[in-house]
């Protein structure tokens, strides 16, 4: 017996990543899936977003090993992804977004099979998936097959695999699939209740609710490109001093006043809908200067407020800026 | 069912050395093989069959000693050879086919495992339910007719024992690279089982066939072979015309290929090809 990754360089802070991504390219045959792709993932909960093919999948992969990438380096707690990979797969509990649970075995079988492929002597194997299975909130269940589960007690169960042997980093690939609204929120819970001990987690999904709910920071690839990357509340600040404005009038009244807008505001959007025309613009002073334009152009305002920017709308825009 | 309101808790044990961890899988294998009454009936049924008369024949009538002739022909019987074959289509059939209907392979090498060590620990599970038939029986008969020889030459009998041993080693081995091999093809483990059978079967067929114009197209049959191998492994002559060169080819054509080919079937699936 012997105690694995007592080297590994231990992150006291947030500040300091986790995984460092420098240059990576993952080429399959002539598709890119990773084009020089940098990026630093902290402690605490991590979304990683992005559209269908976007490179997640091959980054979680690359990231365990189990891809050698063409160029660049991937580091994990210090640990080198292609050379130290059996060390860092160690300190990795992973959570596929697709059913991989063995369904002939029950959960408590299959938890504590897994524990000691993570090198977990029977001992501890056993008292463990009890352990974590009371913490995922599989009862008496876990002494049925797997087969009989449903998805959401599928997902906990592959929540339960993937933390059996308390892994430093979790990747969580759509961790929410398939679960009703309360399992939804429950798992999130548990998602947050494990980020909060000190552990990276990685939170894959296309529920970007869910990942603004738990995460803290948040990347975003496309084109296997990490396009975003940073702390979601800086991300969503970037509303600040952004205002939506809905007004009504004779359309030439409306459109002196657009006129004045644009040379005072830095216009974002202007819409019109059924004669009312909804402008988003910036506004770092005071409000009197539009009310003032309005009433001298002869237009009726109808509401004024902060407007609040979305991880939704951030993802659309980035998105859709990455790909031009 | 609803949440627990305890709190997640590290765990701080020591971790087993990655390199042993294909032991994990044997052992899982070896004793959910042995949970299931087709497997232990079969190895039941096929010890008694192919070995259960001569252990009590050979143990209640009088005998000089334990020969190298007498091991080789009970153990190049036909009877013997089918029986490792269905065990072969059995016990092989879901070890791969069932990670892969399952996509559970990935759970296997996001740990600290590499595609060897999942191979090694299903091939080593196997081996070990295969070898209470293989191993046990024959060895049972040696030494059961070496306890109660009439004469005194031991020694000699202990040397049939110990290339007994050999033999009956090398028959667990010799058919499972194969069984592993149509295991990885498939994600249902019946296609598999019947695909082994029918594969061992074939060959058999073409050798049987295709020796009428020589007798080394002979070496095509697996079990031909493996009569062969105990020929060699036993010290006895091998039948005349079975040239030794390639008897020695269809041994490596029939480990080697099958084992690449599962080897890169793994490592293929595991990087989501």
């Amino acid at each position: 017996m012997t105690e694995e990754g007592s080297d590994i360089a231990s992150p006291s802070d947030r500040t300091t990543p986790t995984i460092e991504a420098e240059g990576v390219v993952v080429r399959y045959g002539d598709i890119v899936a990773l084009d020089n792709l940098s990026l630093k993932v902290s402690k605490g909960a991590v979304g990683l977003i992005g559209p269908n093919g976007a490179g997640k999948s091959t980054l979680i992969k690359s990231v365990l090993g189990l891809i050698t990438p063409q160029a660049g380096t991937i580091k994990v707690c210090g640990l080198d992804s292609v050379t130290d990979r059996m060390l860092i797969r160690d300190m990795v509990g992973y959570m596929p977004e697709h059913d991989c649970l063995i369904e002939t075995m029950t959960a408590v079988e299959l938890v504590s099979y897994m524990g000691g492929l993570a090198g977990m002597s029977k001992d501890d194997a056993m008292p463990r998936s009890h352990e974590v299975l009371d913490f995922v909130g599989l009862g008496e269940e876990r002494y049925r097959p797997i087969g009989t589960y449903s998805t959401g007690m599928k997902q906990r169960a592959k929540l339960a695999q993937a933390i059996v042997h308390d892994p430093a980093i979790l990747f969580l690939d759509e961790p929410t699939n398939g679960m009703d609204p309360i399992g939804r929120e429950e798992m999130l819970d548990l998602i947050s209740r494990i980020a909060s001990t000190n552990k990276s987690v990685l939170v894959s999904s296309h529920i970007l609710q869910d990942v603004e709910k738990i995460c803290q920071d948040v990347i975003i690839v496309n084109g296997g490109i990490a396009i975003v990357q940073g702390d979601i509340n800086t991300l969503l600040s970037q509303a600040k001093g952004r205002y939506r404005l809905k007004a009504r009038g004779p359309p030439d009244s409306i459109k002196a006043f657009l006129q004045q807008l644009k040379g005072q505001y830095e216009i974002i959007t202007v819409s019109e809908d059924f004669g009312q025309v909804t402008v988003v613009l910036i506004n770092e002073g005071g409000s009197n200067g539009i009310f003032d334009r309005a009433s001298l152009s002869g237009v009726q305002i109808r509401s004024y407020v902060p407007d609040r920017i979305t991880l939704e709308e951030v993802f659309i825009t980035s998105v859709k800026e990455g790909s031009r | 069912m609803s949440l627990n309101p305890i709190e997640y808790r590290p765990w701080e044990g020591k971790r087993t050395d990655s390199s042993n961890r294909f032991m994990v899988i044997a052992s899982k294998v070896f004793r959910h093989k042995l949970e299931s009454k087709w497997v232990l009936g079969l190895l039941i049924l096929g010890t008694f069959l192919t070995f259960g008369f001569s252990i009590i024949f050979n143990s209640i009538n009088s005998h000089e000693g334990l020969t190298s002739e007498s091991m080789a022909s009970q153990m190049g019987d036909g009877l013997f050879f089918i029986i490792i074959i269905i065990l072969v289509s059995m016990i092989c059939s879901d070890l791969i086919s069932e990670d892969l209907r399952s996509n559970s392979l990935v759970l296997y090498l996001s740990r600290a495992l590499k595609p060897e060590g999942y191979l090694l620990g299903k091939a080593l599970g196997a081996l070990m339910v295969l070898s209470i038939f293989t191993i046990l029986p024959p060895m049972i008969l040696a030494i059961a007719t070496t306890a109660t020889q009439s004469g005194d030459d031991y020694l000699a009998s202990i040397s049939v024992i110990a290339q007994t041993l050999v033999a009956s080693a090398w028959s667990t081995i010799f058919m499972v690279p194969i069984g592993l091999m149509i295991s990885s093809l498939t994600p249902r483990k019946t296609y598999a089982a019947v695909g082994t059978f029918m594969t061992f079967f074939l060959l058999m067929l073409i050798g049987g066939i295709l020796s009428s114009f020589d007798q080394n197209w002979s070496l095509i049959d697996p079990t031909f072979v493996l009569s062969r191998s105990y020929e060699v492994i036993f010290g006895i002559d091998m039948i005349s015309g079975i040239n030794g060169g390639l008897l020695a080819l269809a041994i490596g054509m029939m480990l080697v290929p099958p084992s690449l080919f599962v080897y890169w079937r793994i490592v293929a699936k595991g990087v989501g090809k």
